[in-house]
């Protein structure tokens, strides 16, 4: 069983977990299902439907449940089961429930925290309101190797002010980044990058600092 | 990939091909529980198996028959023959294999997935089952100790299109066999005839433990389709079941019930792992390691 | 009107052309093909349809036509009165062609991913899924811009052939054992696809987006 430490990791950007989906993610080795109902915020779980072992993250979305894709289970956003396809006038056991991490929404990005015992707090870059979505990149690097890019990179002109255990910010021009840092596996790491400042919303300025990661990743992984 | 050391697979009939594979004279490789074997058509109908080392080299001959539109082969000692299946001798019948498919899981998911009714409707939508028709009705599992099977009856379900002959939905009624770990087939009513069933089976060759080829050979009642679209209809459902068994966590098949939860319509499955359970195995299946 | 198309259930470029003719609302006759195990395509009759063996082949009316994107091409070309599947506008020709012509070409690493571990073909599956990967990074990046500019589809407003030429082996990607952990934009615009009417599933693809 991959480590489950109590810290805080960036998963997703808000936004890119849009109402109504299901979608897979890794932390440390441990499989995850990052879904959002209709409305109302995102939940991540282990991703494996307690009955048969189904990845959750292929499941869908039907009237504030997500539903297992293999036999129709249907979970509420709490984990527990509230409808068994084969069986519609059985109401499902208690007991069935799948496995719930804590998650947060802060700073437009998906926080998680997959320990038994959550006690950490959240990285803090100060009030949440005013962050703008910019992009997730996925490097083809460890988490060191990744942090150690972005101490080095050309931030055209911009500063990286701190690189945390789960999070780096950088200060370029009138812009704040917070970027946090996803460790998939040894050989991957997820950042998802959000930015808060006067033209943050700009969509020019967006694309910049989107072709900006592009080439922020590529950097790390031309190094051996 | 280490050779296993599980009495309980090696023992068994297992399938390594089907005829057609090669032309007579021609010959392939492949790999069966970790061991790599060479399989020889030596004439239309005749079979020659070999185990051999990754470089190539002959090791000990196996034995072989040629049945069900499959080639089948043992590692081990069989403690008994190929099951019967007198539906293949049956001269009006259409009878063919499918080829066969790569799947990245154990075999007794393969096996599990084919006993299972409660999918039909999620997984082979407008085909197998409808939507608004999700039920499972109660069913009788058995365990048949002379032959040493496994049966599912009085299995029914609602299926908008049941086979390749089907005109419009109808209550198909199944039964369920499970001849061996490794080999499962249904009878399913032939469509406006109550009286003569389908048989289609599922031979599964095991690769490796979490690796394996799934062979689906079919006896079937059809004067009408075309035999290239019966052999369509049986990939198309497979292919959409291969989605659900590369993506269940753990791909090996968990004996204990406490890690996967069942339900009534799962009796099949639950009988199922209790027979594996009861042989022993090690190989394909998922024991929880102590902290 | 006469339209048939040779055509195997499980192919992903036969389902790009499948796909369209839905879209586009179009009667055709279907001529299954023994793809597997037989592997009919493979036959000198079938050469003589396709001298590439390979489907789907589109007949319209004495016209033949083989490669996925062609067809699309000429279904779009002929048949949409709408001109929204490939809209003559010069801003967005050339980007659609581009983007069709790249379903045809780097992302069917995807396709060849899919038939090794489906039916056993022989390549080599390591370059294949690096390969896979790397064409599902770039349409990733291009789908990442194309959200921040407020857009849903490949190329334009609306969906083109470019989305259905993209769609299939993308959508198809976890039957060659490449998973879409890393490209959330993909998999938004993967479900906006399956949301649009008279969209078809095929098997690999759950009908419940």
């Amino acid at each position: 069983m991959a480590e489950r430490l109590d810290r805080w990791i960036g998963v997703a950007l808000d936004g890119q977990i849009k109402p109504g989906s299901s979608n897979p993610a890794v932390i440390g080795g441990n499989a995850i299902a990052v879904w959002r109902a209709e409305k109302g915020p995102a939940n991540v779980w282990e991703d494996r439907c307690p009955h048969r072992g189904m990845r959750l993250s292929f499941g869908f979305v039907r009237e504030g449940m997500l539903r297992c894709i293999y036999h129709g289970w249907g979970y509420e956003p709490g984990g527990h089961c509230a409808s068994i396809p084969a069986h519609p006038d059985l109401a499902p056991p208690k007991t069935i429930c799948a496995n719930v991490y804590r998650s947060k929404e802060r700073y437009g990005i998906i926080w998680t925290n997959l320990s038994e015992s959550p006690n950490a707090p959240l990285p803090d870059a100060g009030p949440d309101q005013g962050w703008q979505s910019i992009r997730s990149v996925y490097v083809a690097r460890q988490v060191v190797a990744v942090k150690g890019g972005l101490a080095t990179f050309d931030w055209s002109g911009g500063r990286v002010e701190e690189i945390g255990e789960e999070a780096a910010f950088v200060s370029a021009g009138e812009l704040s980044l917070l970027i946090a840092i996803q460790p998939v596996d040894e050989r991957k790491t997820g950042l998802h990058v959000v930015a808060k400042g006067d033209g943050a919303k700009d969509v020019k300025a967006r694309l910049a600092w989107a072709a900006r990661l592009e080439r922020l990743r590529g950097s790390i992984e031309a190094q051996s | 990939m280490a050779v296993t050391t599980d009495r309980a697979a090696l023992n068994e009939w297992v399938a390594c091909g089907w005829p057609e594979k090669v032309a007579p004279g021609g010959k392939y490789r492949t790999v069966l529980l970790g061991q790599e074997i060479e399989v020889r058509r030596t004439g239309v109908n005749l079979f020659e198996v070999f185990e051999c080392d990754e470089h190539g080299k002959q090791g000990r001959q196996l034995p072989v028959q040629a049945k069900y539109c499959c080639v089948f082969t043992t590692l081990g000692e069989p403690t008994r023959p190929l099951p019967e299946i007198p539906e293949f001798d049956e001269p009006d019948r259409r009878i063919t294999g499918c080829g066969s498919v790569g799947v990245h899981t154990s075999p007794f998911r393969i096996i599990e997935n084919f006993l299972d009714m409660a999918h039909f409707s999620f997984v082979h939508t407008d085909i197998l089952g409808a939507p608004e028709r999700t039920e499972v009705l109660a069913y009788k599992t058995e365990h048949r100790k002379d032959a040493d099977e496994i049966w599912a009856i009085d299995c029914q379900f609602y299926q908008p299109a049941a086979s390749k002959a089907s005109r419009g939905g109808q209550m198909t009624h199944y039964a369920y066999r499970v001849m061996s770990p490794f080999s499962v087939m249904l009878y399913k009513n032939v469509f406006d005839d109550p009286t003569r069933n389908d048989a289609i089976c599922l031979f599964v060759q095991p690769i490796g433990e979490t690796e394996c080829l799934a062979y689906m050979p079919l006896a079937i009642v059809d004067r009408e389709s075309a035999l290239t679209s019966i052999i369509d209809f049986q990939q198309t459902i497979f292919a959409q079941d291969r989605v659900i068994l590369e993506n269940q966590r753990p791909a090996l098949l968990p004996l204990d019930p406490t890690i996967e939860l069942p339900t009534r319509a799962d009796a099949s499955s639950i009988a199922f792992r209790r027979w594996l359970k009861a042989k022993n195995f090690q190989f394909g299946v998922y024991e929880k390691k102590a902290a | 009107m006469a339209l048939t198309l040779y055509d195997y259930s499980l192919s992903g470029s036969c389902y790009k052309v499948r796909l369209l003719l839905d879209f586009l609302d179009l009667e055709y006759e279907r001529h299954p093909v023994a793809f597997f195990p037989e592997r009919e395509h493979r036959t000198e009759t079938f050469r003589t349809i396709n001298p590439l063996a390979q489907i789907p082949v589109l007949d319209d009316d004495g016209i033949r036509l083989r490669d996925a994107q062609a067809i699309l091409c000429h279904l779009a070309n002929k048949y949409d009165k709408s001109n929204l599947w490939l809209p003559r506008d010069p801003e967005l020709f050339g980007p659609i062609m581009m983007w069709v012509m790249f379903a045809g070409g780097e992302l069917m690493a995807a396709s060849a991913a899919r038939l090794h571990d489906l039916l056993g073909y022989d390549l080599d599956i390591k370059m294949a899924r690096r390969n896979a990967h790397a064409a599902f990074r770039i349409l990733d990046d291009h789908l990442t811009r194309r959200e921040i500019e407020g857009g849903t589809w490949i190329v334009g407003g609306h969906p083109t052939i470019a989305d259905v030429a993209c769609f299939p082996y993308t959508a198809l990607s976890n039957d060659g054992g490449i998973g879409l952990e890393d490209y959330p934009a993909l998999r938004n615009w993967l479900r906006s696809f399956m949301r649009l009417p008279k969209f078809d599933a095929m098997s690999g693809i759950s009908e419940f987006a």
